[in-house]
């Protein structure tokens, strides 16, 4: 009986639905979503390359929508700077949209606060308002099946070690 | 023993039911300073910063917007609202819900349909109406414990001192108490005021 109980946890913990019920709790300000599938998201970088999110498939995608002109995004780049160093090794893609803005006043924001990020230009905003962020800045935490899991609510630092375990839980529960 | 209560308690007893009832009321008051009205109680940080219309048209312009737009602007009053839900519960931001008026009656608030229906009038690109939209204050919001939520309101300008009243709904299905914050005595600022 209790060798049928140990195998019964451990094939619980060991399925992806123990996986994500073993992640570690979830930091301040982030929030669980529905687990719609995510809007698209095909755009040019200010290089003119194209990225689409269904690239992305089989990993974590963390999607942050900014604008130059918000005071809470300026505070929150250089953060996120600092977490994308962290989690360079490590299966996940960060995806920055600039919502509404030129070339000029990407370059002369990000050039300054964050030289080592590139982003998506979505030069009409209209990518943006397909995904329904709450407000500027948002991110968004994608699935590895092109799912939205979470988000965050407003600005925050991201290279604290809270959000930074947290991203490394999801990662290491769906790979 | 003499007489066990004096006027003494009976006046810390009154003192202590009207700090109580103050504390538990939901309608707060803002502290003004150099035309910021500020709130803080425990369900909300709530702040209301009036802008001059010179403000606002510099925030455009420098973000490349055509002089029909910028125009249209000046024929507003802009506040901006900053406001966190501090409680545990959430808040519910619904901007049909809040009444602005001065002595002479209702203010009119431009809705974000109707700057919308504005700027198409104008010919204005997407990208600016993106970027307006989104300085806009959410005319509805489900603000989860902890969230910010800000932006500007944008009202018909007046001379006169005016009212903003605002009633949020408050727990998850939005039965909870209401919350009620009332900011009088509030300006519209003119070019050469000192704005926040």
């Amino acid at each position: 009986m209790k060798r049928l109980l140990h195998s019964l946890v451990f094939l619980i913990l060991s399925s992806p639905a123990g996986l994500v019920l073993a992640e570690v709790k979830m930091p301040d300000g982030i929030i669980k979503l529905d687990g719609s599938n995510a809007p698209v998201l095909q755009l040019d970088d200010v290089d003119g390359n194209t990225y689409n999110i269904s690239q992305s498939r089989g990993k974590w995608v963390f999607v942050h929508f900014w604008a130059a002109w918000c005071g809470p995004c300026r505070r929150e780049m250089p953060t996120v700077q600092r977490m994308t160093e962290q989690l360079a090794d490590s299966p996940i893609d960060i995806v920055l949209v600039n919502t509404a803005e030129t070339d000029d006043e990407v370059f002369n924001f990000l050039g300054v606060v964050a030289p080592e990020l590139s982003t998506l230009m979505d030069r009409d905003g209209l990518v943006t308002e397909r995904w329904q962020p709450r407000g500027l800045p948002a991110s968004f935490f994608v699935n590895p099946e092109g799912k939205l899991e979470y988000i965050a609510l407003g600005g925050r630092e991201w290279d604290k070690p809270q959000y930074l375990n947290f991203i490394k839980a999801l990662i290491n529960a769906k790979n | 023993m003499g007489k066990i209560f004096t006027l003494q308690h009976y006046l810390i007893v009154l003192i202590a039911c009207i700090v109580s009832v103050y504390l538990h009321s939901s309608i707060v008051y803002a502290a003004k300073d150099e035309n910021r009205y500020k709130i803080e109680n425990q369900f909300v940080k709530f702040g209301l910063y009036p802008r001059t219309p010179e403000q606002m048209a510099a925030f455009y312009e420098g973000r490349g917007f055509p002089r029909q737009a910028i125009e249209a602007t000046k024929q507003h009053c802009f506040i901006t609202v900053g406001m966190r839900n501090i409680s545990k519960t959430k808040i519910w931001l619904d901007l049909s819900r809040w009444r602005i008026y001065d002595k002479q009656g209702d203010i009119a608030r431009t809705s974000r349909d109707q700057w919308k229906q504005k700027w198409q009038q104008r010919n204005v690109s997407l990208a600016s109406q993106a970027t307006f939209n989104w300085t806009l204050l959410p005319e509805t919001r489900d603000l989860h414990p902890d969230e910010p939520v800000g932006g500007n309101i944008t009202l018909q300008p007046t001379d006169h001192p005016f009212t903003i009243e605002a009633v949020f709904a408050t727990g998850e299905d939005q039965k909870g108490k209401p919350l009620v914050i009332k900011i009088d005595n509030i300006r519209c600022l003119k070019n050469g005021d000192t704005a926040p």
